[in-house]
């Protein structure tokens, strides 16, 4: 009987082996998006888009398709496709949200199977992919100017975070819960080699939490100020502070949020720069021995987890120029530093899911090496290359987020101006032109290479003759175009149309 | 001989009550249903969902300060009214016009008439200047520039928040003041606060 349980485990670590190798779950997600970073940051975006097409040509595709596709075609400046891209996204996210709203339980029990790798389980996004989601739409739609769809954007990001801070609470108070009836410790400072000082940075200690930007809530700010509602452009810019202490910008945003419009002349423009630096970081999986009992006995098994390194390397400007006026750029925003607070407020469920799902395979894999002679070493190495395989970390990830946002704050004369912006690839010149009370001119700095935004002109126009129900307002709305100049230094690509 | 009642007749009486009944619901025409579970509610209804601010905050908050400011000797002779935008000192993503908003409608109610202000003066431009100066419009009935009529009255004011929490409770208190201010003499003719508490517990 013993031996006919053995070849019954055999076959079943067999068919995982088998299957997971060869299914979705066990796509190489770093890989992947390693190489779409690679290609945007070398001046190709197209090829970063054909190598995603490439690796997603199912009918289903999955959220992480959508966020990096609306990433790149907004680096591309194909805002329209870009935005399409991401409300496909922002469809996947309501889902989930709907879900959470009618049965949180259930999504609770889904994040909290034991039994399922969680590369296997449906992806959800993190929290913060989730708020960055619809605060770059709202950017999107400023560019293409729906400053009113930018306006339901930004009103849902607060519904969105306030939904989920309140799963959040419910669901780790679930998580400490079981961890204290399985006995199980969830503190990651107990895995041994596990890079806890990634964890610990103060750059993440810091924040308040794992979704909540200042750059969020301070173009929320902006964005009511274009709208003309102060009273909610006020705790905008306000959260933008508490959340983001000792930041100038950020702090004469909200002093300046009443007298701002008065003073500003016929025919200035207040722009806001968003310049946004590097890739979000990549999720690694780390193997890490398990010591457990089993039978009486101390045995190993392997376990993964998820490790994310911090990248000291992307440059952020602190000023850039316009015509010879120089604006003051300030980082307010860190995607890497916001990934590994949500790794260190989801570490504790994870280390209970793994615990417990390792020990299982570990007591097949001894089970399976029971047996003597040839049959007992087949089962226990097949045990071994089951468990090998399927006990890798999650290392989905939304890649070509930014890691760090910054930006900067002009009032301008309505018209064109030359804009140097000092960047990796050298200094980087380009004409611009701005109109309207208020516009907003992204940055996209990756790797050597800088891709400008700018808002397609003739749609703006179309609209407007048509009298589209989110017709631009001829004051409020934004008007920057973008075109490239002379340059200084290496040679860079910038995007133009 | 008597005839007896048919089954028609006996379920007659029954299934016009039922169908009448079926009348008086507060939805009277056609219900298309989904396979969702939507329903409708009542707008007025204490809403106790979170204690962030919400519809019950901002109905309370209106309806006091319309009933305040109806009773004030100032608002006898219908004078002419300017809302300015009620300035928002919380951290919390409180729309104060459409507070306002609700004040204005309750009041007008009373006969209070009020002048453009700044969230519509563009709209109400826009459309004189479109009367004015594209030629498209009879010159008899074009609205005339510069017959704008200046608010004897400014309504301005504020909302505040104290929040406080630890690990079990979280307590909210808001302060909602409105100030009626007479534009020409630089007097405060008029105040009222709405104080609010809410307190949730884990």
């Amino acid at each position: 009987m013993r031996h006919l349980n053995r070849i019954w485990l055999s076959t079943l670590a067999l068919a995982l082996v088998s299957g997971l190798s060869g299914c979705g779950s066990m796509r190489n997600y770093k890989a992947e998006t390693d190489s779409l970073a690679s290609a945007a940051a070398g001046n190709n975006l197209n090829a970063a888009i054909a190598t995603l097409e490439e690796n997603n040509k199912g009918d289903d595709k999955d959220l992480l398709y959508f966020f990096e596709k609306g990433a790149l075609l907004h680096a591309k400046n194909d805002i329209p496709a870009s935005t399409q891209a991401w409300l496909s996204a922002d469809e996947k996210i309501k889902l989930w949200e709907e879900a959470v709203k009618t049965d949180p339980g259930k999504v609770m029990g889904q994040v909290g199977s034991f039994l399922v790798n969680d590369k296997t389980r449906r992806y959800d996004g993190y929290d913060y992919e989730k708020v960055m989601l619809s605060t770059l739409l709202a950017v999107n739609h400023t560019l293409t100017g729906n400053w009113e769809n930018a306006r339901t954007e930004i009103k849902k990001t607060h519904e969105r975070e306030a939904l989920i801070a309140e799963f959040r609470a419910k669901e780790y108070e679930k998580q400490e819960e079981e961890a204290k009836g399985k006995n199980i410790k969830t503190t990651y400072k107990e895995l041994k080699g596990y890079p806890v000082e990634t964890l610990d940075d103060p750059d993440v200690t810091a924040l308040k939490n794992g979704y909540q930007s200042a750059f969020s809530h301070y173009l929320a700010g902006f964005v009511y100020e274009a709208m003309g509602e102060p009273s909610l452009a006020a705790p905008g810019y306000r959260k933008a502070i508490e959340l983001r202490p000792a930041v100038g910008i950020l702090e004469d945003g909200l002093s300046g949020v009443d007298g701002r419009p008065r003073k500003r002349k016929t025919g200035e423009t207040d722009v806001l720069f968003i310049i946004e630096a590097g890739t979000a970081p990549a999720r690694q999986s780390m193997a890490i021995p398990l010591p457990f009992f089993w039978r009486g006995g101390l045995n190993y098994t392997q376990v993964s987890f998820p490790v994310i390194k911090p990248d000291r390397s992307v440059f952020v400007p602190t000023e850039l120029q316009v015509g010879k006026d120089r604006v003051a750029v300030s980082e307010i925003t860190s995607i890497d530093a916001m990934s590994r607070r949500a790794l260190r407020d989801d570490l504790p469920g994870i280390i209970v899911r793994t615990t417990i799902r390792a020990i299982a395979k570990g007591a097949t894999q001894k089970e399976l090496s029971k047996a003597g002679g040839w049959a007992g070493l087949a089962g226990g190495l097949l045990g071994a290359v089951a468990t090998a395989v399927t006990e890798k970390a999650d290392e989905r990830v939304w890649r070509t987020l930014p890691a760090r946002i910054a930006i900067g704050r002009a009032v301008l004369p309505a018209g064109q101006h030359t804009l140097t912006l000092p960047a990796p690839g050298g200094v980087q010149r380009f004409d611009i032109t701005v109109a309207g009370k208020y516009a907003i001119v992204p940055l996209r700095i990756m790797g050597p290479t800088t891709y400008a935004l700018q808002p397609d002109v003739t749609k703006l126009a179309s609209a407007s003759a048509l009298g589209a129900s989110h017709e631009p307002d001829a004051d409020t709305a934004s008007a920057a175009e973008l075109k490239p100049a002379k340059q200084a230094g290496k040679k860079t690509r910038k995007k133009s149309k | 001989m008597t005839k007896k009642p048919s089954l028609m007749s006996k379920l007659g009486a029954p299934l016009l009550l039922v169908s009448l009944l079926a009348g008086c619901a507060s939805t009277s025409g056609p219900v298309t249903e989904g396979g969702g579970n939507v329903t409708y509610g009542d707008a007025k209804a204490v809403e106790t969902v979170t204690n962030e601010f919400g519809s019950t905050d901002l109905q309370m908050i209106a309806e006091t300060m319309a009933r305040s400011l109806s009773q004030h000797p100032s608002m006898r002779g219908q004078p002419l009214v300017s809302v300015s935008e009620v300035k928002n000192k919380t951290s919390e993503y409180i729309d104060t016009r459409s507070i306002t908003n609700s004040v204005k409608n309750q009041l007008m109610k009373t006969g209070v008439r009020f002048a453009t202000d700044a969230s519509t003066m563009d709209a109400q431009t826009d459309e004189l200047m479109r009367q004015n100066q594209t030629g498209l419009y009879k010159k008899s009935t074009a609205a005339k520039i510069g017959n704008m009529k200046g608010a004897k009255y400014i309504l301005t004011g504020e909302i505040t928040s104290i929040v406080k929490k630890n690990s079990s409770t979280k307590d909210v208190y808001y302060k909602f003041s409105l100030l009626l201010k007479n534009v020409e003499e630089g007097v405060d003719e008029w105040m009222d606060e709405k104080e609010i508490r809410k307190t949730s517990r884990r």
